[in-house]
């Protein structure tokens, strides 16, 4: 059977944008999708070293937090480490790298640093895309 | 039904249960059989959909008291 091919373009920060972009990228690749994300602007956040502390429900969303205990939902690590094991490509956004001053160690391991066309390249043979 | 492997996705949420599939299946040759349980009532209709991507094969699909265990067979 012909793999499917996943691209998704994260672009937001915040806990609840994480797992939106890690919820579909996981269950893709576990129905043999090759998926691929390119991390832009605030979604940098996500594959960051210190994740955990940057990412945060946001004002209004707090009542989140209650139900993703009950519901067993796991952390941002583990959705990652989840995401890598299962063959997800990660691509930091090296523009917005440029702009805010990141530099590749602060993500985690596993992520490559590109810019548009290097999603785009991927995105182009897609059969489904994304936007988070 | 005799199963391979026995994988227990209960209490996880999506896409957890769909997750673990992928990696039992890993786990097993052509033709062998896993059975998983979950308590998502997601995953009902989220293994009719990872069946039909992956190729292999739902065989049965019970509930009992509120968990669900799915049959499948590794094309």
């Amino acid at each position: 059977m012909a793999n499917k091919r996943v691209a998704i373009i994260a672009s937001n920060g915040g806990l609840d944008s994480a797992y939106k972009v890690l919820n579909i990228a996981t269950a893709a690749a576990s129905t043999d999708a090759e998926v691929a994300i390119f991390f832009t602007f605030e979604a940098l956040a996500i594959i960051h070293r210190d994740a955990a502390a940057m990412l945060t429900m946001g004002p209004g969303k707090e009542h989140y937090a209650e139900g993703f205990k009950r519901a067993n939902v796991p952390g941002i690590s583990d959705m990652l480490e989840m995401a890598k094991e299962l063959g997800v490509k990660m691509i930091a956004c090296q523009m917005t790298m440029d702009v805010t001053g990141m530099t590749k160690e602060m993500f985690i391991d596993g992520v490559e640093v590109g810019g548009a066309v290097t999603f785009l390249d991927f995105a182009y043979d897609a059969d489904v895309t994304v936007t988070f | 039904m005799n199963a391979n492997l026995v994988v227990d996705a209960k209490g996880l949420s999506c896409p957890m249960p769909i997750v673990k599939a992928k990696k039992g299946m890993d786990t097993l040759e052509s033709g062998q059989i896993m059975m998983l349980e979950t308590t998502d009532k997601g995953s009902v209709n989220d293994f009719q959909g990872w069946v039909k991507q992956t190729g292999h094969e739902l065989l049965n699909v019970q509930e009992d008291n509120g968990v669900f265990r799915f049959f499948v067979k590794k094309s």
